[in-house]
């Protein structure tokens, strides 16, 4: 192979992937040293490769990971090297005022010392309780990522494209539906709204009225994603967002924004 | 990912890089909140032990910090980079080898087809990951598991497994042509 083209195309991601091993893998490092076309087609087996990852099961790392890495970087920061102390000594000649010489400055050092570890811990005490905080945080949005997931992956989701209708705003959307499990996932960027108004998703069933399946303000060109549980097993025949008042309404009323058939 | 601030969450990989260069801890915090949870999970599926995942973590991010200026945006993705030297890393670790050659935020190029920096993208592509490796043939399915979680070449898959090398190769092969397929994103 050396000399020429690996003659498969697959070879790129099996090398990436660490699989080749014996002359297979020599020949193909070897061309690969010197020929630039390879070396760009092995970036993108090796981007693609990496993508396995996302395969691993969730976990999160202890927080204390975090706490230590941090402290780890703040010990390498460059110092300021504080000044020391000079303590200059009473001129007084007597006993006890050079006791109190010695004293008076010891008691000040354990008084700022209490002082500051009292600081410190009322510090460490408010990075604890952010830290929980970010954890619980953490621990929901995981387990929305698994269903999300679950979701994308179940062979009886189904995509729907949402298109925006004559005379409106532009905007895009795009809904996850699953049925029997009552779940769907909404991504779209729409425009922002006035401050008294607010998008409504809904899902127009096969029968029936339609049900609110979410009420969203997006801000300036960032895409909104949110996850909605429905009730399980309605059959869906089309989503649609309207614009109503905000809060959003029982039943919509304003304008509709987008609508998307369910195929 | 969670835990960054509002203002945080918006800043590009590269702008965050640029800051830890100057020496900004909370770029580091930021970076580390946005891929801390993608990292330790390929490094506890490849190594099931909590510890060592933990260790290799905080080594990888301080290995940022330290090196960031070698860093070249131009060159792949800051989420390739680390996948690759987490997944290297935990391997060697596995298989009691120094750390892999590779490693370095200098040498081989990644390409990721997608986009990480946000949570949103993350979770997609959970699930189209997922998703085409459910989609292979169980045996298909296996051999790429032992070769990405486990580091296993075709001659040690074939050793681990009793299966003939030429099967696991055409294994690999037809795996590895799906899943090119599939990641087109």
């Amino acid at each position: 192979m050396s000399g020429t083209h690996p003659t498969r195309e697959e070879d790129f991601d099996l090398y990436a992937l660490g699989a080749l091993d014996g002359d297979e893998k020599v020949a193909f490092e070897s061309h690969l040293a010197s020929c630039a076309g390879c070396k760009e087609k092995l970036a993108e087996a090796n981007g693609r490769i990496a993508m396995l990852a996302f395969a691993a099961p969730a976990t999160l790392p202890s927080p204390g990971v975090k706490e230590r890495l941090m402290r780890q970087v703040a010990a390498t920061t460059p110092e300021i090297n504080a000044s020391s102390a000079r303590i200059v000594p009473e001129s007084s000649e007597g006993i006890f005022a050079r006791w109190w010489g010695l004293l008076l400055p010891l008691a000040g050092a354990f008084a700022l010392a209490a002082l500051l570890l009292w600081l410190h811990n009322g510090q460490l005490e408010r990075q604890i309780a952010a830290l929980r905080g970010t954890i619980q945080e953490q621990a929901s949005k995981i387990a929305q990522a698994h269903e999300e997931a679950e979701l994308m992956s179940a062979r009886d989701t189904v995509v729907v494209s949402l298109a925006v209708q004559k005379n409106q705003p532009q905007g895009t959307a795009r809904v996850l539906y699953n049925s029997r499990r009552g779940m769907l996932v909404y991504n779209g960027r729409l425009a922002p709204v006035a401050s008294d108004k607010s998008y409504q998703l809904w899902l127009v069933p096969m029968n029936g009225a339609p049900i609110s399946a979410g009420v969203f303000n997006p801000v300036s060109g960032e895409m909104n994603s949110m996850m909605v549980k429905v009730p399980a097993g309605i059959a869906a025949k089309a989503f649609a967002v309207t614009l109503e008042p905000a809060g959003g309404m029982p039943g919509p009323t304003g304008p509709m924004i987008l609508v998307g058939p369910v195929s | 990912m969670t835990g960054e601030t509002g203002t945080e969450s918006r800043a590009s990989d590269a702008a965050l890089v640029a800051r830890i260069i100057q020496r900004d801890e909370s770029a580091l915090a930021a970076l580390y909140d946005r891929y801390s949870g993608m990292l330790s999970s390929v490094l506890n599926r490849i190594l099931r032990d909590t510890q060592a995942a933990e260790e290799i973590l905080q080594d990888i991010f301080y290995q940022l910090w330290r090196t960031a200026a070698q860093f070249d945006p131009s060159r792949g993705s800051l989420p390739g980079w680390l996948l690759v030297i987490a997944r290297n890393r935990a391997i060697s670790r596995l298989r009691r080898h120094n750390p892999a050659s590779g490693e370095s935020l200098l040498e081989n190029t990644i390409v990721l087809p997608a986009t990480l920096e946000s949570t949103i993208a993350q979770q997609q592509l959970i699930g189209k990951v997922k998703g085409a490796l459910d989609n292979l043939p169980k045996e298909q399915r296996a051999a790429i598991e032992l070769a990405y979680f486990e580091g296993l070449t075709h001659s040690e898959i074939a050793q681990r497994t009793g299966d003939p090398l030429g099967t696991v190769k055409t294994r690999l092969r037809s795996a590895v042509e799906t899943l090119k397929r599939n990641f087109k994103i």
